[in-house]
């Protein structure tokens, strides 16, 4: 008798939890494209726990690398040396080309691509969900992030903050299956959208689907896509990734598959770009 | 006790979740401790603690690894956690063998309701395919299987995880 009560009682308790979790889904994806007060308040109390089991693990993850890496110092230092006499003999080559470009973009009258305002901030933890690819930054509200920035690395475009609190953010990865950046191919100019929508565990996981791209456009395998800057989240001119595949598709759109040009699961630092508000700034060739 | 107990193995998943998506972002997306936490806590204390330790595991994982809408892995882990729970109150899930299937059995399961879950409510997720499916139930059974040996030998066998 006792037990059988005992058993009604979790299925009452388990009718309970699930009608309420139904319901908090519910308000969450009626709520639209916008973060619930819910979301927020839960980022913002764990977002701490997070920062400070994610310090531990570097912490131990530092403290191996360091002993690791003291065995091959001397190698790495002449490597870098070498490294650095190249990139200062690169940097002054880049140097030359930048101002010639600059006299020439000034005698043409085009208007220069406004400079980007970021804040460097550190990844505290990756996805650890299959379903989803996020990041979580240590920065937040405070230093400055806001709600639909966009992150990058210096390889190119991650994603879009979609949750910030006031130490930290979340980033939705531009493999996520909700996210959505609109690009451009850098050499024929053809524009389309990229989201992340490759299953788990097929052969390209990491690669991007390329939508909208007319069956007669102008794209070939190797082709560079960076940001058009027209879906107002991402800077126009960002790199994106590069072209892997394109086919025929299904109906009047191509099918092509872009490789991401920033790795997430290989990058600590990233860049978010600080939102100024306005309107995006767009090429006189766009107008 | 068994509250501390739960919420210490809980606290060393959220650890081990972390550091797997440090250092191994790869199998940090495969393997789920959260998981484990939950089928053991039902399997020794049956489906109200597996559904409470459900939960909580759901909600720590959701809150630290989520996309955009909250609630999925709370309510997918309550459910998984109610039948096992109740699954280890009507047959004798003790063995190697019993434990692998019970492992297998939740970890497909996971998966599928949380898919079937996010559908539902229209939330646009990656998509794992039959064999992300296998071979994510096939490794969390596997850690499963050692991890819940390991315990057993530590805990008295009336306690709890």
């Amino acid at each position: 008798m006792a037990l059988a009560l005992g058993v009604h009682k979790s299925r009452f308790l388990l009718v309970g939890l699930v009608v309420l979790h139904l319901a908090a889904i519910s308000h969450q994806v009626d709520a639209g494209g916008g973060v619930s007060l819910l979301q927020r308040a839960v980022f913002t109390l764990l977002s701490p726990v997070e920062s400070a089991f994610s310090g531990a693990a570097r912490g131990v993850i530092s403290a191996w690398r360091a002993w690791v890496d003291l065995r091959r110092v001397h190698q790495t230092n002449e490597r870098l040396e070498e490294r650095v006499r190249y990139l200062e003999t690169l940097l002054q080559q880049r140097q030359h080309q930048a101002s010639e470009a600059d006299r020439l973009r000034g005698v043409l009258g085009l208007r220069e691509t406004l400079p980007l305002e970021t804040i460097a901030a550190e990844i505290v933890t990756r996805d650890g969900m299959p379903w989803f690819r996020s990041l979580t930054l240590d920065r937040g509200r405070q230093a400055g992030v806001a709600l639909e920035a966009a992150v990058i690395s210096p390889e190119g475009v991650l994603g879009r903050v979609v949750a910030v609190g006031p130490n930290a953010a979340k980033v939705q990865l531009l493999q996520d299956r909700e996210s959505g950046a609109g690009v451009m191919i850098e050499r024929s100019r053809v524009v389309g959208v990229v989201s992340g929508q490759i299953g788990f565990a097929d052969a390209g996981a990491n690669d991007l689907v390329m939508k909208y791209v007319p069956g007669l456009a102008d794209v070939v395998v190797g082709d560079i896509a960076v940001t058009s800057g027209m879906d107002r989240i991402y800077p126009k001119g960002l790199v994106v990734g590069r072209v892997r595949l394109v086919g025929p598709g299904s109906g009047l759109f191509k099918e092509i598959l872009v490789t991401p040009a920033a790795r997430p699961d290989q990058i600590e630092e990233v860049l978010v770009v600080k939102k100024t508000g306005g309107p995006p700034a767009f090429d006189e060739s766009v107008k | 006790m068994k509250l501390l107990l739960t919420g210490v193995a809980l606290l060393m998943a959220l650890v081990v979740a972390t550091a797997l998506g440090q250092l191994l972002p790869g199998l940090g997306r495969i393997v789920d401790p959260f998981l484990l936490v939950v089928v053991y806590c039902a399997l020794r204390g049956g489906e109200t603690q597996g559904m409470i330790t459900g939960l909580a595991a759901g909600w720590v994982q959701d809150a630290q690894f989520a996309g955009p809408v909250l609630g999925i892995s709370p309510l997918t882990k309550i459910v998984v956690g109610f039948t096992v729970g109740l699954a280890g109150k009507h047959f004798l899930l003790a063995g190697l063998g019993a434990r692998t299937l019970v492992l297998l059995a939740a970890a497909a399961a996971d998966t599928l309701l949380f898919q079937w879950l996010a559908a539902v409510f229209d939330v646009r997720v990656l998509d794992l395919g039959p064999l992300g499916l296998l071979w994510r139930a096939t490794v969390n059974a596997g850690l499963g299987v050692a991890i819940f040996e390991l315990v057993d030998r530590r805990l008295p066998r009336e306690g709890h995880a």
